[in-house]
């Protein structure tokens, strides 16, 4: 009789195992619901990143400077790398300018990996350990893929993407030695969506994606609760990298301005958010392309004039 | 008036798409016969390539197998041909490796004509955490998953405009539309193969090449090997795939001209809710589902991994 109970006890209790998960997950949801609406409402706390090491690669010109002059205003400490030696200088003169005590500018090849790895021990030596790292450095060739040759769709894979992972095995293990760290990846549109004209620039992007994604769920997993991952994902924006691109739909999908951009970029770090899509038509966007048919998604794209986005497209064209 | 009349005609061919697509989950879809047409599979050599070759095989297609390991190509391709009365062609070729991918199509081009269906299958799996993965297995990663797509792309995409004709898929992974833990560097190289499969799909339809079809797929974990020792929490909602079953899924949906394919369906759901769930609630979800510990006991394909390590150390 008592075993016969003990085998009946046994039989519930992967039951009650499965109904007690069952109600963690759904308290965790509820928790986290509350917890957005409320974050909704009340903008979350930002955090102070005053002393802060913040590392920018490609900060040479457009995204990237403005990136860094923000950090600057905000009292870091600032890591400039970029291939071009002027463009690096000058962004270090501006950051100094606008009031950044400690700057430091190196001139760095993020496609080569032995030079990101020598560079990033020169920054460790000279500087510190890096506790905000952001990739964004990034090219484009814009041509139809059947047009674009081998080897330089392997160096807009390498400086887009395959940079990332050697500048994390540069600076991560640091940051998680110490459980302090931020990793922003300036992934793009290009990068939740293909486009046409922009084969080997999507597949880095969505890589990019995919890797700071797939390293925060590792983060997360260890239970390194210190190290936060940003993922930006912006439309166009007016720094020249996508010189005589167009929109049809100005409203809805605007090209952005970059200080705008660069304004959201900064927010979302110090909030810690983990995805931010700008504009906020792209959230609506992606909601869609998540569950409607494929024609009518086509229709929306085009539409929005997403075919004919890279008609007009010019090449880099540096702004001063 | 112009505004009125534009939203208008988008607004009623929204409709008409939405209703044509409840339709045509009702009403399968015709599937195109392939007898005849000249299929390049790329690691063939095991698992689902081979599985998809014996169904080809079965439906009358010619088959143009590639694999690095020339024992297990060959092994696919005896079982292909006790198939059906085809033609079957056999090549050692390292798809990672540019030069070697267009010397061994361009064999393929001469001894066999030009490929009407192109399956980029091959991949390899590290299954460590990023910081213990060493930099040569992470290239090799991106060299097999994602670049070889672009070389094989350019060696057969040509013929296939010129002959406005053709089928390109892409097995990409559900690793490659979610991050995973344990899986940075094969999430990254199937994420990339997604996109990059994706902008082709958006190039070639701007070009009106409309004969020529892609059909991108997302498998959740299968049982060829490939993720052994993986586990799964839910069974019912993330199944560990059958590979009979998935193979018969993706040829289906080659045949339908399916554009994505994505396994299992619940797994729609599960990208469906990470576009609308906070952060916070997504992670809830992923714990709850074990999504975050299924590579916990990962082994791999042992014997692949051997094979990997000897191409590195001959290359280094």
């Amino acid at each position: 009789m008592l075993s016969r109970c003990a085998g009946v006890s046994q039989n519930m209790a992967p039951d009650l195992n499965s109904a007690k998960k069952l109600f963690i997950f759904l308290g965790k949801s509820v928790f986290a619901l509350l917890e957005a609406m409320v974050f909704a409402l009340i903008p979350k706390p930002r955090k102070d990143v005053a002393g802060e090491i913040v590392l920018v690669t490609g900060a040479g010109s457009g995204l990237g400077r403005l990136l860094a002059l923000s950090f600057a205003h905000l009292g870091s400490v600032l890591v400039l790398w970029d291939i071009s030696k002027e463009g690096n200088e000058e962004t270090c003169k501006m950051a100094r300018e606008a009031g950044a005590t400690r700057v430091y500018a190196y001139t760095c090849d993020c496609s080569r990996r032995e030079e990101v790895y020598r560079v990033a021990d020169q920054v460790k030596k000279e500087v510190g350990d890096v506790s905000i790292l952001i990739n964004n450095a990034g090219i484009v060739t814009g041509k139809n893929f059947l047009d674009c040759p081998d080897e330089l769709m392997e160096k807009s894979f390498d400086v887009n993407f395959k940079a990332h992972l050697w500048t994390y095995k540069a600076f991560l293990p640091a940051m998680i030695a110490s459980n302090h760290g931020h990793l922003v990846c300036i992934s793009s549109l290009a990068g939740l969506i293909g486009a046409n004209g922009l084969a080997d620039y999507c597949a880095s992007k969505f890589a990019a994606f995919g890797f700071a994604e797939s390293v925060f769920v590792e983060t997360f997993v260890r239970k390194q609760t210190g190290i936060k991952t940003t993922i930006v994902c912006p439309f166009l924006i007016k720094t020249g990298m996508f010189e005589g691109c167009t929109t049809r739909c100005p409203t809805l999908l605007p090209i952005l301005e970059p200080e705008y951009a660069v304004r959201k970029i900064v927010d979302a770090i110090l909030q810690e958010k983990l995805y931010l899509y700008i504009p906020r038509f792209l959230y609506f966007m992606m909601f869609l392309k998540s569950f409607m048919p494929l024609k009518a998604a086509l229709l929306l794209t085009e539409y929005l004039g997403g075919f004919t986005l890279m008609d007009g497209f010019l090449g880099h064209k540096k702004q001063d | 008036m112009n505004v009125i009349l534009d939203t208008g005609i988008l607004l009623g061919r929204f409709l008409y798409y939405l209703l044509e697509s409840v339709v045509y989950k009702i009403i399968p879809k015709g599937k195109k016969s392939i007898v005849g047409e000249i299929v390049l599979i790329t690691g063939a050599g095991s698992g689902l390539g081979r599985l998809m070759a014996i169904k080809f095989a079965s439906l009358g297609a010619n088959l143009v197998l590639w694999d690095i390991n020339q024992d297990g190509n060959m092994e696919t391709c005896r079982l292909a041909k006790e198939k059906g009365d085809v033609k079957v062609f056999a090549y050692k070729c390292d798809c990672s490796n540019r030069q070697e991918v267009y010397r061994v199509a361009d064999e393929v081009k001469k001894e066999v004509g030009d490929v009407t269906i192109l399956i980029n299958n091959a991949g390899v799996v590290t299954g460590e955490q990023f910081l213990n993965t060493p930099d040569h297995m992470v290239e090799r990663s991106f060299l097999l998953n994602v670049l070889s797509h672009f070389w094989t792309y350019k060696a057969f995409l040509p013929a296939m405009i010129k002959a406005n004709h053709g089928h390109l898929v892409c097995i990409s992974s559900a690793a490659g539309v979610a991050g995973i833990n344990g899986l940075s560097d094969y999430c990254a190289s199937k994420f990339a193969a997604f996109g990059f499969a994706e902008s082709l799909y958006l190039e070639l339809k701007v070009q009106k090449k409309t004969k020529i079809k892609t059909t991108i797929v997302c498998p959740y974990f299968i049982k060829t090997g490939l993720f052994e020792g993986c586990t799964t929490k839910y069974p019912l909602l993330l199944p560990i795939l059958e590979p009979e079953y998935v193979a018969q899924k993706i040829v289906n949906a080659i045949l339908e001209e399916q554009v994505y394919l994505i396994m299992p369906k619940f797994l729609n759901v599960a990208l469906l809710l990470k576009q609308i769930l906070s952060t916070d609630m997504m992670i809830a979800l992923v714990e709850y589902l074990g999504v975050d510990t299924c590579m916990a006991s990962f082994r791999g394909r042992k014997k692949a991994d051997e094979g990997q390590t000897e191409t590195e150390r001959k290359h280094l």
